[in-house]
């Protein structure tokens, strides 16, 4: 029992996080996926590589992020030590480029001229039209007509960097079906086109590559809380959508079980409202974009609309290796409401100056109602993954205001 | 017993390729997608039913359409199989596929297959099931003596071919482009040699899918394989029909004719 984990080694050859994950696409994308699985293993542990990557972690991302003690807000919680893991002070603005710097390097290294993308909130479309301008790659991003609109910003953020974002309006209009489009582009272009998929999910290998770009996050606070208090944290804290900066923070802690690790989903209107976006707290396993897990359906295994203040948690599933965490039980996995996500938005801007984005608020609304039941010696960390300038329009019009 | 390798038989000893049509179920009702398959089964050797799903990644926008609007029209898949049964009262020799997601056909549990084996079905195509993960699909459906229909496509490489051939029945459905249905054929020296090397490693028919979207296509490529599938033509003659039944069958019937004809050429 107590080394249940130290033979942590996932996903399997076969892309599987035990019965999650897996390639469940047309034969059409298969070569593809074998050409990045083999490349990738050839060239992760390849020296140049590393070190190329390492200076445009340091010199274009702006790494490390802090490890910040939120002092007052923790004084306010009266209980336990709360520190942010400031991903929102990245380049972009979020964890997101900590894969897009490494999936651009990928791609050149096959040789692929032009470069697709699906985004929900916006942020890993920037960070993908980032990368793609510093290495002059054609990039095209795929955006639900819906977020489009509620994330003007982002969308003008990427055209100035040069990329071109098509508008989805089949489905739901939002990430899930963005995702599709992005599927169906890269069906059609699959020979000279790389898709950078933004999170842990989709088929093999992307939920192993995504999580092991994003994992410099929870590696580089292994070192800072040695440092800062002596240990590990206590518990780490982090949103999950598809799951990406959950398991970047996660992953080289999940072999040390002495951490509590907390991942939060999106409770949208509430758990038993049936809008929300929490697949691992009010879903069962089924196969979607490539990959198997827990997904929001019907009985016929229609896939859910759901609904999010966040752009980016909207999304009826979840990456396959929380499925496999949260069956095992290594992670424990809650829901924040929208009402939570946005209470936590306003008291971490006006207690410690810092906005977060509404997504990292769900892990932030977890904190708040969690840390006075803790004791005061815990170190709790949670991973704050994006700022919140990209939400001005939502938050203003959750509390009443036009512009 | 063996409708499928039955209706291959027919169509050789008419001296003609086979014609797959597919349709989806539900589109725009159940009802009226019933009378488009009772007229598809005068016309074509097989037939696919599709069976819709909300996130249909592989599809061009007229199928995808064609989904959203039969999931609109509440359909289930108790109701496509009864629409099956149905079927199975006017035709009793005619091969009846599933086409579909993977997801749709998982959400049925292990009674997927007694539940399609009884009302009539031949076999399944799912999309989203790549070799690499259908060993337990064609073992359930090979126990009940269902095909699991294989997809190639233009990037399958050989070897994998040789691997699918292996595990096959039915027939192979090869995807004539790097694309979703309804888009444009690129290169036909392409299809005619993946088609013909597929052939020299397997006596299972190969038919062509995605692109024919004119009888000379459907002429060229049956020439090269065993058959072809029609699927997004057909559901766009209905679709600029409006759904109106009368106007509907007249065009579907007048497409179908020119397909069988152009099939039927040497």
């Amino acid at each position: 029992m107590a080394n249940k984990n130290n033979n942590y080694n996932y996903p399997d050859k076969n892309g599987r996080f035990g019965s999650f994950g897996g390639r469940y696409v047309s034969e059409t994308l298969i070569s593809a996926l074998e050409e990045l699985e083999s490349l990738y293993k050839k060239i992760k542990n390849d020296k140049k590589f590393q070190e190329e990557l390492t200076n445009d972690l340091q010199t274009f991302v702006g790494r490390p992020s802090p490890l910040y003690f939120a002092k007052r807000w923790t004084d306010k919680l009266n209980g336990a030590k709360v520190f942010l893991k400031r991903e929102d002070l990245n380049h972009t603005g979020a964890h997101k480029i900590n894969n897009t710097v490494g999936q651009v390097l990928l791609a050149k290294k096959m040789g692929k001229k032009r470069i697709i993308a699906e985004t929900g909130a916006g942020q890993h479309g920037v960070a993908t039209a980032a990368v793609c301008a510093r290495h002059g790659i054609e990039c095209i991003i795929f955006m639900g007509s819906e977020d489009i609109e509620r994330q003007a910003q982002n969308v003008y953020r990427m055209k100035l960097m040069g990329a071109e974002v098509c508008p989805v309006s089949s489905g739901t209009s939002t990430l899930k079906d963005a995702m599709n489009e992005a599927m169906r582009d890269w069906v059609s272009y699959i020979d000279d086109t790389h898709y950078i998929i933004g999170s842990v999910a989709g088929p093999h290998p992307y939920p192993m590559i995504v999580r092991d770009f994003n994992s410099i996050v929870g590696t580089e606070l292994k070192k800072q809380s040695k440092i800062l208090f002596g240990k590990y944290p206590d518990k780490i804290v982090a949103c999950v959508g598809g799951g990406s900066n959950a398991m970047g923070i996660f992953y080289p802690f999940i072999k040390d079980k002495e951490v509590d690790l907390i991942g939060v989903e999106a409770a949208g209107s509430g758990l038993s409202s049936g809008k929300h976006a929490a697949p691992l707290s009010d879903g069962s396993p089924g196969v979607l974009h490539g990959m198997k897990t827990y997904l929001m359906q019907n009985s016929d295994g229609q896939i859910l609309g759901t609904h999010s203040v966040s752009a980016g948690l909207d999304y009826p599933g979840v990456g396959p290796e929380h499925s496999f965490l949260k069956d095992m039980g290594r992670v424990h996995y809650e829901a924040a409401t929208d009402k939570e996500a946005l209470k936590a938005f306003h008291d971490l801007s006006r207690i410690e100056g810092i906005m977060p984005a509404l997504e990292t608020s769900h892990a932030l609304a977890w904190v708040s109602k969690n840390a006075k039941k803790l004791k005061k010696s815990d170190v709790v960390v949670v991973n704050l993954s994006g700022r919140g300038d990209k939400d001005m329009q939502s938050v203003a019009k959750a509390d009443g205001i036009n512009f | 017993m063996g409708r499928i390798k039955d209706s291959f038989e027919r169509a050789k000893n008419q001296e003609s390729k086979t014609l797959i049509t597919y349709y989806v179920a539900g589109d725009n009702n159940l009802n009226f997608s019933k009378k488009v398959f009772l007229k598809l089964l005068s016309y074509a050797d097989i037939i696919e039913i599709g069976v819709p799903f909300s996130d249909p990644m592989a599809e061009g926008s007229i199928i995808q359409r064609s989904h959203e609007r039969a999931l609109s029209s509440y359909i289930t898949f108790s109701r496509i199989l009864s629409l099956v049964k149905e079927l199975r009262i006017h035709n009793q020799d005619k091969p009846i596929v599933l086409m579909g997601y993977m997801n749709n056909f998982l959400s049925q549990g292990e009674n997927l297959f007694k539940k399609i084996k009884k009302a009539g079905v031949d076999g399944l195509i799912i999309v989203d099931l790549p070799y690499e993960e259908s060993e337990f699909f064609y073992n359930k459906l090979k126990d009940i003596d269902l095909d699991l229909i294989r997809l190639i496509s233009p990037t399958t490489p050989k070897k994998t071919i040789e691997k699918i051939v292996k595990f096959s029945s039915g027939f192979l459905y090869y995807v004539s482009f790097r694309g979703v249905t309804g888009a444009k054929l690129s290169n036909f020296k392409e299809v005619q040699d993946k088609v013909k090397y597929i052939k020299s490693k397997t006596k299972i028919p190969v038919v062509v899918g995605f692109g024919i979207k004119e009888g000379e296509i459907a002429q060229k490529m049956s020439k090269i394989s065993d058959g072809v599938v029609v699927g997004s033509r057909l559901i766009d003659i209905i679709q600029q029909n409006n759904f109106r039944l009368s106007d509907s069958m007249k065009f579907l019937e007048k497409s179908l004719k020119k397909f069988r004809r152009d099939v039927r050429k040497k």
